[in-house]
């Protein structure tokens, strides 16, 4: 069992690294909610105990399956979610405004439009550039 | 027991209630202000109850002890809450008084503020997890903040890196529990003495490498230039003098405090690491130009300070690396805030800013520099010492350059009179936290006794 479990969690940390590395945004995303939940995994796996429910009233002498593994795991599932939203909030706000999410073209973009800037600006305001506004 | 809760339960209720209000209005903005104000208090007054009768304790919501979550407030986590609440203040004041342009800048600091006060204070290592999403998720928002391209993009690199990070960390969270069956920082620095050492070092290690990359230690730290320089000055501040303690915290409480024997036996490769940051950020530094990018660098060169205080251990090695850990916030916050704003009195607050980088006294930064040269006097080898005194001052001199440098660069430029000059009162806040640096430089024994005290507890086994 701790085998199988530990090349589950492997596979699926694995995977969400493989997909983080890639230029597309929305693979980098999906392979952080992989990776996630290769966390959450290995919580349950770290308090993995069969028992009775932990809910009151407990039979006399059964053995509880551990609750604070759970109450850990349902805590970071909520966590990696909401961060995961908030990822492709990020995602859309840079499709929309490159209508591509491939890392290398949004680059290029930058880098063209800050050489178009750069042309059209006077002096002054070039160096006001490298300061923090 | 008020003073525990109030800087953590105020501003994440403000922070609730902004989130759904538009926050370009003054007053919400001038409300959040106050609201800071008084959990900085808060923390404050916590402070001096800490120093006086030691740690402060509270179990959430009435639960016996060992059962419900408990918050914890001894010097190490006060000193580290009331700096950075202090320096979250400052950059919400500045923005404010330079006019909000995102309705949901407030509330992200206050949740922002919300999650370091947490992490500081609690005595519980999940807890210390979930506060430490709260501020790292609203800080990745706010990176993104005023939203041109450039800055959503250093957002998501920032989310996604340090997302690995806070992924690594959770699962030694996981692992810790795993060992030790329990989640309290006192019982599992007690349990872990009993535990196989290979397990022991692997989750030591995770730990290390989950808070370098916050820290931006040198070979964590590729990512940090490129999000500092898309950031906005009081953002840049807030990263860079409140955000990053997290990782100067997590060391301590987590090395030092529950790990100590993982951190000795480590000491070689982190004086390693902690000597190429220090050289490589200040090389770095050098090269730049930009402002934010000098001083991005200059934060992984300090950084390596830290870690060389930390890896000579001991009351007085913890103890600079407080002191350090507190004076380098401070630069920081003083440097992006003074980069940030034009006219009169900012190039006196910048220069206060560098001469404390450099460690001139009477500057803050000398008293830090002071105590990691008394920390490095303390090795027991003589050639460890003097490699140790050669490094840090070597770091000094290639720190005087490059500030110097900027400083010329930024202040000294003629014909500055076209630019339009920053309100009078975001100058003059600027300048009070130079003044700042410089009383705590000319009165250090507050700092210094809490520092004592800190590295005291660290390294007499409590945690």
């Amino acid at each position: 069992m701790i085998l199988a479990t530990s090349i589950v969690i492997a596979l699926v940390f694995g995977s969400g690294a493989y997909l983080i590395l890639q230029r597309d945004l929305f693979r980098v995303v999906i392979g952080i909610v992989l990776i996630s939940n290769a966390a959450n995994l290995f919580i349950i796996a770290a308090g993995l105990s069969s028992g009775v429910p932990p809910i009151k009233p407990i039979p006399n002498g059964a053995t509880v399956s551990d609750p604070l593994v759970q109450a850990m795991a349902l805590t970071a599932i909520v966590i990696s979610f909401s961060v995961a939203v908030l990822l492709l909030s990020l995602v859309y706000r840079l499709y929309n405004s490159h209508r591509t999410i491939d890392l290398k073209d949004i680059s290029e973009m930058e880098l063209r439009e800050a050489e178009a800037l750069e042309r059209d600006k006077p002096e002054e305001e070039k160096k006001r550039e490298t300061e923090p506004t | 027991m008020t003073m525990l809760v109030v800087p953590i339960l105020l501003p994440w209720m403000l922070a609730a209630v902004f989130a759904l209000l538009d926050g370009r209005k003054s007053w919400i903005g001038w409300l959040s202000v106050v609201g800071l104000a008084v959990s900085f208090a808060s923390v404050v007054a916590l402070t001096f109850a800490v120093v006086q009768d030691g740690p402060v304790e509270l179990v959430a919501g009435g639960w016996p002890e060992g059962v419900g979550i408990s918050l914890r407030a001894d010097a190490l986590g006060v000193t580290f809450a009331a700096l950075s609440m202090g320096v979250v203040l400052v950059s919400l004041a500045y923005e404010v008084i330079r006019g909000v342009r995102s309705r949901t800048f407030p509330a992200l600091v206050l949740f922002l503020a919300t999650g370091l006060s947490g992490l500081f204070l609690t005595g519980d290592i999940f807890n210390f997890y979930v506060f430490f999403e709260i501020s790292m998720t609203a800080a990745y928002a706010l990176t993104s903040y005023r939203e041109r391209d450039y800055q959503i993009r250093a957002a998501f690199i920032f989310a996604i890196i340090n997302l690995l990070g806070s992924v690594v960390f959770l699962i030694s969270v996981a692992a810790l529990y795993h060992v030790t069956g329990s989640l309290d920082m006192q019982i599992v620095a007690e349990r872990i003495e009993d535990v196989a050492p290979n397990s022991i070092i692997t989750i030591a290690v995770a730990v290390f490498v989950a808070f370098s990359l916050k820290l931006g230690l040198f070979s964590f730290h590729f990512w940090l230039p490129a999000v500092y320089m898309g950031s906005h000055a009081p953002v840049a501040a807030i990263l860079s003098g409140a955000l990053a303690n997290i990782g100067s915290y997590g060391l301590l409480r987590f090395g030092a405090g529950i790990l100590p024997k993982e951190l000795a036996l480590g000491v070689i490769p982190i004086f390693i690491l902690g000597a190429a940051s220090i050289i490589y950020g200040a090389v770095q530094a050098i090269s730049r130009h930009a402002t934010v990018e000098v001083l991005a660098y200059s934060a992984i060169g300090q950084a390596g300070y830290i870690l060389i205080a930390l890896a000579i251990g001991g009351t007085v090695g913890y103890g600079a690396a407080v002191v350090y850990a507190v004076v380098n916030s401070l630069n920081k916050a003083l440097l992006f805030l003074a980069a940030g704003t034009r006219g009169p009195l900012v190039g006196a607050a910048f220069a206060i800013g560098a001469f404390s980088v450099v460690g001139v006294p009477p500057a803050a930064g000398f008293l830090g520099k002071l105590a990691l040269f008394k920390a490095s006097l303390t090795m027991e080898s003589l050639p460890a010492s003097i490699a140790l005194v050669a490094l840090i001052f070597i770091g000094g001199a290639l720190s005087f350059l490059y500030v110097f440098e900027l400083y010329g660069r930024v202040f000294l430029k003629p014909n500055e009179t076209d630019k339009k000059n920053s309100p009078l009162a975001a100058r003059v806040l600027v300048l009070a936290v130079g003044v700042l640096v410089l009383a705590v430089g000319v009165w250090p024994e507050p700092l210094l006794v809490l520092a004592n005290t800190a590295g005291d507890l660290l390294s007499n086994g409590g945690i």
